[in-house]
């Protein structure tokens, strides 16, 4: 009976798992040369001096070996499921996470009694509101500093691992056993231990709530890495003071990136406002109730990695249908028809690509899209971070790129021109030219296509998708759309120009 | 007395309302071959809810109103086993903000109640002990992914209910009823989903299973029918709405609420029955604090010219 096949269906197992099962990571390819590939941030790979280890037959060294050894003849379950975790590639298991603190840090504050909103206080992260407030703009930022930290710390780490070229542990005894895929990459710097000096720096920065579980997690691949046997103590402990200094680099850039200006002031984005509606245009305004301040109105003076101000200024679309024009009636007609109208088909974009609150924001849904991608090339660590490197720069200069378009223009959203047009996901809170989910997925495509051309198809099709599921969804015109991925392309072919040369093809 | 009646229990399944319990959860039976059909109208409204712990209001849905009409059939197979099913059409609405109402067909309830016991009980009264398994199925490919206007969970479900009735001779009863219901795990159109302090990077969602009870009394005599109810719900799992978040289906959810009901033939209109009730949440849990007003018409159709007495 029906009860029946219901019952079997709803009995079995449950337990959802929460993560990604990417295969062991087995390099195809070592990479030896990435010491020399370009830098972003850093002036080169020796900027920040790795001194030479001790030889594999210093006594100090041996005993490293020992205490490998005897960690080995008692290792825990939990450490089994660690190594057994780690050995995906510890570049895409701090994506992972990172998209994970992402999501939990997505959460707009909530209005005071009295209607207005308090603002997330770096100083007291743990109030309410937490800080911070990771919404799509600070998100691509965040994605962007630990994946271009990462990169250029590997880059610096393999330069130093083929200048000392000391092997694993378990190369160097075999009664040492490589619990995780162990290479003949050299292991000294560690690149674990760069992964989390650099994420336990850069996360905690950006993420200060969580610090603790960042520390554990760095920890946690610390010891792992020495328990497989893939790397010493004094390897880590290189790897891990590499790391941390070089995310300090990055902690210095991040003071003066102009983000600590973007959200401004009211009297800055009355201004705003004011210009647009002295230009004989509608200005955007906010259609959250309490009335909610714009979304990072001056993240356009955020620094871009490929990017100067003045290419930021150039590359910027051309203004959006008048709000008076016939143009502007045609697309909001479109809009009310495609929402009212939506096919169910349609709806499963809108929500596969809501990305709204509480979700790891359109950068991390492409992130999450290329990893896999990155597991199945079987890329060596470094050119892993290059991957997300060159993904999430690519984001972070389309989300400067998109939110100057959108507060030049402070163009109304359809339902603020047109009450009667009601949207199937929450609207967001900035003006609507030109269409964020698009700018994003078309400069990600772009970085995509040219790291795995074979699925070029694929990736356009989804940036497609995601730009229509915005017209469907009822939250953005057509223009929005097709203009923003025009945009998004031009974005991302700055990274795209930028790997072509960079020395790692 | 020579006409059974119907408890109807409008259960606030989450934000949305669904009938759940209609005629289910209650301590009577159809006699066989006797049909008792209808249509019972539903309309639950809350302006405030509880996001976790904490009740608020939010000016980004205003009022939200779940309207629901459900076709609903009772059947005596036997004097000792009812079949019930039940079909609801859903509309939802927000009164402020942009978000969209919804509307559709929700999930189909289908439910065997067997009477186990039903037998006098020392010299006050007569004992009845019932139960019943039931099971829920989405009629429609509905998204469950747009709280709290979505048209329902989305999810199948299988419950287990034991019902115990015992009712003096002069029309004075009392009803109790617990139940405990396996959910399915439901697949949402998205990729990745963050609830209960954890990001998934899964389409599906696991629900947790719910535990509800139900205690009524009243009088109930010649057809006619007034009882209390209070029922509760409680959630077996689940991460609670976070602070300014959107609900999500597998939220805990859980209430008290206390209903009153009345339910008579209406004179002159042989067969036809009239129920009317009132329910409000008493306390909750991502939930809303809503009030739910029923009213049905049931009309009884006799199946069999010699129906036995029970």
């Amino acid at each position: 009976m029906v009860c029946a096949a219901i019952f079997v269906n709803a009995s079995c197992d449950k337990t959802i798992t929460p993560q990604e099962d990417p295969a062991p990571l087995t390099p195809a390819a070592a990479d030896a040369n990435a010491g020399n590939w370009q830098m972003i941030v850093m002036s080169g790979p020796t900027e920040f001096p790795v001194a030479a280890p001790a030889a594999t037959t210093d006594p100090a060294y041996l005993a490293e070996l020992s205490s490998i050894q005897s960690s080995q003849s008692a290792i825990t379950s939990t450490q089994s499921t660690s190594i057994q975790y780690w050995s995906s590639g510890a570049v895409v298991r701090w994506n992972e996470i990172l998209r994970e603190l992402v999501a939990r840090a997505d959460l707009p504050p909530a209005p005071l009694p009295n209607g207005t909103y308090p603002a997330p206080d770096p100083a007291n992260p743990f109030a309410d509101p937490n800080y911070p407030f990771s919404n799509p703009p600070y998100a691509a930022r965040a994605y962007s500093y630990i994946s271009v930290a990462e990169y250029d710390a590997l880059k610096a780490a393999w330069y130093y691992k083929y200048q000392y070229n000391r092997p694993s542990p378990a190369k160097v005894d075999s009664s040492i056993q490589a619990l995780m895929p162990i290479t003949d990459l050299p292991s000294y710097p560690s690149e674990d231990g760069v992964l989390s000096g650099v994420n336990t720096v850069l996360m905690e920065l950006l993420f200060p709530t969580s610090v603790q579980e960042i520390t554990e997690k760095a920890a946690e691949e610390r010891q792992a890495a020495m328990l497989s046997g893939k790397a010493s103590a004094s390897d880590i402990a290189a790897g891990l003071a590499l790391g941390q200094a070089v995310a300090t680099l990055f902690v210095a850039r991040a003071a003066t990136d102009g983000m600590k200006n973007a959200t401004g002031t009211t009297a800055q984005w009355q201004a705003i406002a004011t210009a647009v509606a002295a230009s004989g245009q509608i200005p955007w305004h906010t259609l959250e109730i309490p009335p909610r301040p714009p979304m990072l109105p001056f993240f356009s003076q955020v620094k871009a990695w490929m990017l100067t101000p003045t290419d930021i200024i150039q590359e910027r679309p051309g203004p959006p249908p008048s709000t008076s024009s016939d143009q502007m009636k045609e697309e909001l007609a479109e809009v009310k028809s495609a929402v009212d109208n939506v096919t169910r088909e349609q709806a499963a974009t809108v929500y596969k690509w809501n990305d709204g609150a509480n979700s790891v924001t359109p950068p991390g849904h492409w992130n999450a899209i290329a990893a896999p991608y990155i597991n199945a090339a079987q890329f060596s660590e470094v050119r892993t971070a290059r991957a997300f490197a060159l993904l999430n720069m690519a984001m972070l200069d389309a989300a400067v790129a998109c939110w100057d378009a959108k507060y030049t223009y402070y163009n109304p959203r359809p339902s603020q021109l047109d009450p009667s047009i009601k949207t199937i996901i929450a609207l967001p809170n900035f003006p609507s030219y030109t269409s964020g989910h698009s700018t994003f997925s078309a400069a990600a495509s772009e970085v995509l296509s040219y790291l795995f051309p074979a699925d070029e198809s694929y990736f356009e099709a989804q940036r497609d998708e995601a730009a229509m599921s915005r017209l469907y969804g009822g939250i953005h015109y057509p223009s929005d759309i097709q203009v923003g991925k025009d945009h998004g392309k031009r974005i991302g072919d700055y990274t795209v120009r930028f790997a072509q040369q960079d020395g790692a093809d | 007395m020579s006409r059974r009646l119907i408890i109807a229990i409008a259960g606030t399944f989450l934000f949305c309302t669904s009938i759940y319990a209609q005629t289910i959860d209650d301590g009577l039976m159809i006699p066989k071959h006797t049909l008792f059909t209808g249509d019972i109208y539903t309309h639950d409204s809350w302006s405030q809810y509880w996001e976790g712990t904490l009740k608020r209001t939010n000016g980004n849905l205003g009022t939200v109103t779940t309207q629901t009409n459900t076709w609903s059939a009772n059947y005596g197979v036997t004097n000792h086993l009812d079949i019930i099913a039940l079909t609801p059409y859903v509309w939802t609405n927000a009164s402020q903000g942009v978000l969209k109402g919804q509307g559709g067909l929700q999930d189909f309830t289908l439910a065997a109640k067997y009477n186990l016991i039903d037998a006098p009980f020392t010299n006050y009264g007569r004992l009845r002990i019932i139960g019943v398994v039931s099971g829920i199925l989405p009629l429609t490919n509905y998204t469950p992914d747009f709280q709290p206007l979505s048209l329902g969970l989305g999810s199948k479900s299988l419950s287990g209910r034991g019902t115990v009735f015992f009712q003096a001779p002069r029309g004075w009863f009392i009803n109790g009823s617990a139940a405990y219901t396996w959910r399915s795990n439901v697949k949402l159109d998205r990729p990745y989903y963050y609830t209960n302090g954890q990001l998934y990077l899964s389409d599906e969602v696991a629900m947790p299973n719910v535990f509800n009870y139900v205690v009524s009394g009243g009088y109930l005599k010649h057809g006619w029918m007034f009882p209390i109810l209070f029922s509760q719900q409680r959630t077996l799992g689940g991460g609670d709405i976070r602070r300014q978040d959107m609900p999500f289906i597998s939220n805990r959810m859980n209430y008290s609420k206390l209903s009153a009901m009345a339910m008579f033939p209406l004179p002159k209109l042989h067969g036809l029955m009239l129920q009317v009730m009132y329910g409000h949440i008493l306390d909750g849990r991502n939930v809303g604090y809503s009030s739910t007003i029923t009213t049905g018409l049931l009309y009884t159709f006799h199946l069999e010219r010699h129906r036995s007495k029970i």
